[in-house]
C-alpha cells in the first residue's frame, strides 16, 4: 500500500510534522570490545540461496576424475569450467563473480556443513538460520547477535531483512528487526496525529486506562518504532543515487536497496537478502546456470555500486543455503538433497582465496560429501572479525575463525 | 538428531501481581459483563460481534461456558477443495526433459491448494457455530505442529485435530501418531528395525507430552525402537504396520521393560504426572497467560488427570476459573495473527473474508499449514516487530476502508453523534480499554477536526470518518493484545 493514497490522510488533520530530533538516522556503530577488530561502519549481506544450491557445479572439482564418473550428464566440463586452479573452478555461468574473485575480493570456503545434517529443507534452513544443530530455537545467530550486542533501541534499522516476512536469521528476544519488501512497502497507510502518539506513549502509565499487560509496553514501544520508521525510511534513503545497473531480477532489486540502505548510513549492522530457489531435482543445469547468472551480475552490480560510494570496504557479504546436493545425478537429469557444499565471503574486507578443505569424493557419507568446515566456524568469524563482537554467547559454543578477513 | 536437546521459549512474559492459588481454579463467581463476556469470546474463539458480546454479558458464567464446550455439529460447514496429488502421479509418466515442468505443475497445484485451504479455515473460524472447535484445532495444530507439501495429508490432519478438538488427548497422540503428514515431516515412516530413527520419538517426549528433562537419551532410543515398523504408500495415503521392519526385542522405556510397541510409548508417557503437567502448561499458556506458576499448572494438571486425559472437562474448569476471569488474565497475551484477522471481521460483523486475509496474516508472521518449526508459534514478544506492526495497521486501515465496512452490520451501530460514537466505538472494539487522551482523537477526529471546513458529522462523511476512526482504535495498543 502506498503512502499518501490513503483517504484518512491525515487523522485529525493535525499536520504530521517529521521529528528531527531524531538521533536513529546516525551511522551509530557499536563499541568494539577491547582486543577485538572494530565493527565501525560495518555491514554484513547475508544472500540466502534457498533451495540447495549444487556445491559441485558452482565450485566444480574439474581436477577429479570421479566427479565426471559420478555425473556423466550434469558435470561441467574442463573447457567450459573457469578455472581458478588445476583442481577447482567456477561455473561458467559466474563470469562476472569471477572477475570479482580475480581482483582478490571473493573467499570461497569449502565443503561447510554441520554434523548429523538434515535433509529437509524446513530443517535444515532452520539449522543455518538458528545455528543450533541439536535442539530447537526460535532465535537466529544474527538476532541473538543483535540482543548481545544492545545496540541503541533508537536505531530502527540496525538490522533490515529486506523480504516479505522476518526470516529465522533475525529473531530474537529482545531486539526490533523490521521486514522491509521494497522501499516503497514499508509505510503506515494512515499516519496519527502527534498527539495521539503521545497519548499511547503515556498510556503506560496513565492510571486512567483500565487495564494493564505485560507487554502493554513492549506494544507500545513497537507502535512507536512503526510509526516512526515508516514515516522517516524513505526521506533517510531518498537521497541516494544508485551507481549501477543492476540486473532486473529479485536478487538484483534487492541489492539495489541494501546498497541503498548502506549508502544512506542509518547504523544498519545486517542486511538479510534471498535468492530462489535452486531446488533442482529434475533438469538441473539450465536452473542452477540462470541461478547462478543472477547471482553473479545482481553481486558485480551491488560492489561497483558500494565501490562508487566508497562504500566496498564496508560491506561484506556471505552467502548460505540449507545444502549441497547428492554428489550422483538422479535420473531426471537432476540432484537430490545432499550435505556440505561451499560458500562465498565477498567484499573489500576479505583476503580472497580457497579456504577449507575440499570434501573427499572416494569419501562419502550415504553418498554425499562429508563436511570439512563447520558453518559456525564461518559464522564466528564474521560475529568476531566483521562485527566485532564474541562468538561463544551467540552460538553457544567456541568456534575457531578462519583467517579470511584483513 | 543430535543428543542434546531443548525448547527456548524467550520473548514470552508472566503478569505482574501474585496467583492466589487456592481459589484460582475455583468457579468464578461474579456476573459476566460485556468487558469479560468479550475476553472469554476472545480466549475460547475469535472474537464476538457488539450482538454476541451483548448476549453472552447476559449470560451466567456457566451458561456461557456450556455453549461454547458443548458445541453444535459442524457435519455440514463447507469443506475446502483440496488438491489431491495421489491422482496426478501420472503426469509425471512422461519423457525426462518434460518432467521438470510436471513436477513444477504438481507443486504449483500443492501451493495453491494450501493458500485456498488457508483462506477455507480463516472463514470457517468466522462463521462456524462452534468457535471453540476451531480454536482448539489451531492450539493442536501448533501444539503437534506439521508441514508438509501434501495438501491432501494436511488437510487429513487439519480433520484430525478438529476431530479431537476437545475429545481426549492420549486418544489424539496415538492418532497424530500414525497421521501421514505427521509421518512424513517427522520421519517416523522411515523408522526400522534396522536403522531405527529417533526424530519422531524425541519430538514426541520434547514437544508434545514432556518436555526436555523429563526421559533420558537411553529412553529416546528405546521409544524409536518400539516406534519402528510403520510405513507410510505416499502414492495412495495408506498406512501400515510392517511388522518384520518392527524391532520386536525387549525395551525399556521410562523404567519399565516389556516388548513395547509405539502404542505402549504413548500409554506410559501418559501414565506419568509430568505428561498432564506438560499439558497444562502449554494450554495455560495458550488460554490463560504466558508462563504459568507451578501451582496453577498443578491445579489445572489435576483436572486433567481425574478426568483421564478428557480435554472438555479441562477447559470448562480454566474458562469458568477466578484466574480466567482475574486482572492479571485479562488482556495478558498478544494476538497472533490469526486472531487479529479474523476477530477484526468478527468485530466488524463481516460474515466473509476477502482473498487478501490470507497475505496480511502471512505477512503479520503466522502462515496456517506452515509453522516455523515443530516446536510451534512461540508467540508473546515474538509477535511483535515494526514490520508485523506495520502490517497489522495496514490491514485495520485496508477493511476500514473498503467496501466491505459499507456492506457491514457494523455501521448501523454508530450514533450519529460524534461524543456517541465514541463510546460505541471504543465501547464494542475495545471493551473501553483506551486512556481519555486517546478517546479525545477519535472524538475529534469524528467531528472533523482538521478538515477544510469543520463539517458536522453527517451522513455524507459519516462513512469515511466511521471508517478512520475505527481503524484508529484498532491500531491502538489494547487491540493487539488478547
Amino acid at each position: 500500500m502506498k503512502r499518501g493514497n490513503f483517504v484518512l490522510g491525515t487523522i485529525s488533520g493535525l499536520a504530521v510534522s517529521a521529528n528531527t530530533n531524531h538521533v536513529f538516522a546516525r551511522a551509530l556503530a557499536a563499541a568494539p570490545l577491547p582486543g577485538l577488530p572494530g565493527g565501525q561502519n560495518r555491514c554484513l549481506v547475508l544472500v540466502n540461496l534457498q533451495g540447495g544450491n549444487d556445491g559441485l557445479n558452482c565450485v566444480v572439482p574439474h581436477g577429479d576424475g570421479r566427479y565426471y564418473q559420478l555425473r556423466p550428464t550434469l558435470a561441467i566440463s574442463q573447457s567450459e569450467v573457469l578455472a581458478i586452479n588445476a583442481q577447482i573452478g567456477l561455473n561458467p555461468k559466474l563470469r562476472a563473480f569471477k572477475a570479482l574473485y580475480d581482483k582478490g575480493l571473493v573467499a570461497i570456503v569449502q565443503g561447510v556443513g554441520y554434523p548429523n545434517p538434515s535433509y529437509s529443507h524446513f530443517r535444515s534452513t532452520e539449522i543455518w538460520q538458528t545455528a543450533s544443530p541439536d535442539h530447537y530455537e526460535h532465535t537466529g545467530w544474527l538476532g541473538r547477535y543483535f540482543d548481545d550486542a544492545g545496540l541503541p533501541e533508537n536505531d530502527l534499522f540496525k538490522g533490515v531483512a529486506i523480504a516479505q516476512t522476518l526470516p529465522e536469521v533475525l529473531a530474537s528476544n529482545r531486539t526490533d528487526i523490521p521486514a522491509i519488501p521494497g522501499p516503497d512497502q514499508y509505510g503506515l497507510a494512515l499516519d496519527r496525529s502527534p498527539s495521539l502518539r503521545a497519548a499511547f506513549g503515556r498510556d503506560a502509565h496513565d492510571t486512567r486506562l483500565p487495564f494493564s499487560s505485560p507487554y502493554l509496553a513492549r506494544v507500545m514501544e513497537i507502535e512507536d518504532h512503526a510509526q516512526r520508521g515508516s514515516e522517516e525510511l524513505p526521506k533517510l534513503i531518498g537521497g541516494y543515487q544508485t551507481k549501477a545497473t543492476y540486473p532486473s531480477t529479485p536478487l538484483g532489486r534487492s541489492l539495489a536497496l541494501a546498497a541503498q540502505i548502506v549508502g544512506s548510513n542509518l547504523g544498519t549492522k545486517v542486511i538479510y537478502v534471498e535468492h530462489a530457489s535452486f531446488d533442482t531435482h529434475v533438469n538441473q543445469r539450465p536452473v542452477q546456470d540462470r541461478m547462478l547468472e543472477q547471482f553473479s551480475n545482481a553481486i558485480a552490480a551491488f560492489y561497483d555500486d558500494l565501490a562508487a560510494h566508497g562504500n566496498d570496504r564496508r560491506v561484506l557479504t556471505l552467502t548460505f543455503s540449507e545444502f549441497g546436493r547428492r554428489i550422483e545425478e538422479n535420473a531426471s537429469h537432476g540432484t537430490d538433497h545432499g550435505q556440505a557444499s561451499p560458500l562465498f565471503l565477498i567484499g573489500g574486507g576479505v583476503k580472497g582465496g580457497i579456504y577449507g578443505n575440499a570434501p573427499d569424493l572416494g569419501n562419502l557419507d550415504e553418498g554425499n560429501l562429508r563436511f570439512t568446515t563447520d558453518f559456525r566456524s564461518v559464522y564466528a568469524t564474521v560475529l568476531e572479525r566483521w562485527l566485532g563482537r564474541p562468538s561463544a554467547p551467540v552460538l553457544a559454543g567456541s568456534f575457531a575463525s578462519l583467517p579470511i578477513l584483513a | 538428531m543430535a543428543s542434546q536437546t531443548r525448547v527456548d521459549f524467550g520473548g514470552i512474559l508472566r503478569p505482574p501481581g501474585q496467583l492466589d492459588a487456592t481459589t484460582a481454579l475455583q468457579p468464578y463467581r461474579g456476573p459476566l459483563d460485556e468487558r469479560s463476556a468479550a475476553h472469554l469470546l476472545r480466549r475460547a474463539g475469535f472474537g464476538g460481534t457488539p450482538d454476541e458480546v451483548r448476549r453472552y454479558a447476559a449470560m451466567s458464567v456457566d451458561a456461557a461456558v456450556e455453549s461454547l464446550v458443548r458445541f453444535p455439529s459442524t457435519a455440514n460447514l463447507p469443506q475446502p477443495d483440496v488438491y489431491d496429488r495421489r491422482a496426478h502421479l501420472g503426469e509425471l509418466r512422461v519423457p525426462v526433459d518434460e518432467r521438470r515442468d510436471a513436477l513444477k505443475e504438481i507443486l504449483r497445484n500443492e501451493r495453491e491448494s494450501l493458500r485456498g485451504m488457508r483462506l477455507w479455515w480463516l472463514n470457517r473460524m468466522l462463521t462456524t457455530p462452534a468457535p471453540l472447535q476451531e480454536k482448539m484445532t489451531l492450539f493442536w495444530h501448533g501444539h503437534f505442529t506439521s508441514y508438509v507439501n501434501y495438501a491432501v495429508y494436511t488437510y487429513f490432519q487439519n480433520q484430525l485435530f478438529r476431530y479431537y478438538a476437545l475429545g481426549n488427548v492420549r486418544t489424539l497422540t496415538h492418532a497424530v501418531s500414525r497421521d501421514p503428514a505427521m509421518l512424513i515431516y517427522l520421519n517416523n515412516d522411515k523408522n526400522v528395525a534396522e536403522h531405527p530413527n529417533e526424530n519422531y520419538a524425541r519430538e514426541l517426549m520434547e514437544l508434545f507430552t514432556l518436555g526436555i528433562g523429563h526421559y533420558t537419551e537411553q529412553d529416546v532410543r528405546e521409544a524409536a525402537r518400539a516406534w519402528t515398523g510403520w510405513r507410510l504408500n505416499k502414492a495412495t495415503g495408506v498406512v501400515r504396520f510392517a511388522p518384520r521392519q518392527h524391532d520386536d526385542g525387549s525395551k525399556t522405556f521410562l523404567g519399565q521393560t516389556g516388548n513395547f510397541m509405539g502404542d505402549d510409548v504413548v500409554d506410559i508417557i501418559f501414565a506419568q504426572p509430568q505428561c498432564a503437567r506438560f499439558l497444562a502448561t502449554s494450554l495455560l499458556n495458550y488460554f490463560v497467560y504466558n508462563d504459568p506458576e507451578p501451582e496453577l499448572v498443578d491445579a489445572v494438571a489435576d483436572v486433567m488427570r481425574r478426568n483421564n486425559y478428557e480435554i472438555a472437562p479441562v477447559m470448562s474448569a480454566i474458562f469458568r476459573s477466578n484466574v480466567f476471569y482475574s486482572p492479571r488474565a485479562y488482556r495478558a497475551l498478544v494476538k497472533s495473527p490469526v486472531e487479529f484477522v479474523v476477530g477484526t471481521y468478527k468485530a466488524l460483523g463481516i460474515t466473509e473474508l476477502p482473498d487478501d486475509a490470507v497475505g496480511f496474516a502471512n505477512r503479520m508472521g503466522q502462515i496456517l499449514f506452515q509453522p516455523p518449526n515443530v516446536a510451534g508459534w512461540p508467540g508473546g514478544q515474538n509477535w511483535l516487530t515494526s514490520g508485523t506492526m506495520i502490517v497489522r495497521q495496514n490491514f485495520v486501515a485496508s477493511v476500514a476502508n473498503s467496501q466491505t465496512l459499507a456492506s457491514s452490520s457494523w455501521l448501523g451501530q454508530v450514533p450519529m453523534q460524534p461524543d456517541k460514537a465514541t463510546h460505541a466505538i471504543v465501547g464494542t472494539l475495545l471493551q473501553g480499554d483506551a486512556a481519555p487522551a486517546s478517546r479525545v482523537e477519535v472524538q475529534a477526529l469524528l467531528s472533523g477536526a482538521g478538515t477544510s471546513a469543520l463539517m458536522m458529522l453527517s451522513g455524507e462523511n459519516f462513512q469515511q470518518r466511521v471508517g478512520a476512526a475505527t481503524a484508529l482504535a484498532m491500531g491502538m495498543p489494547a487491540y493487539q493484545l488478547n
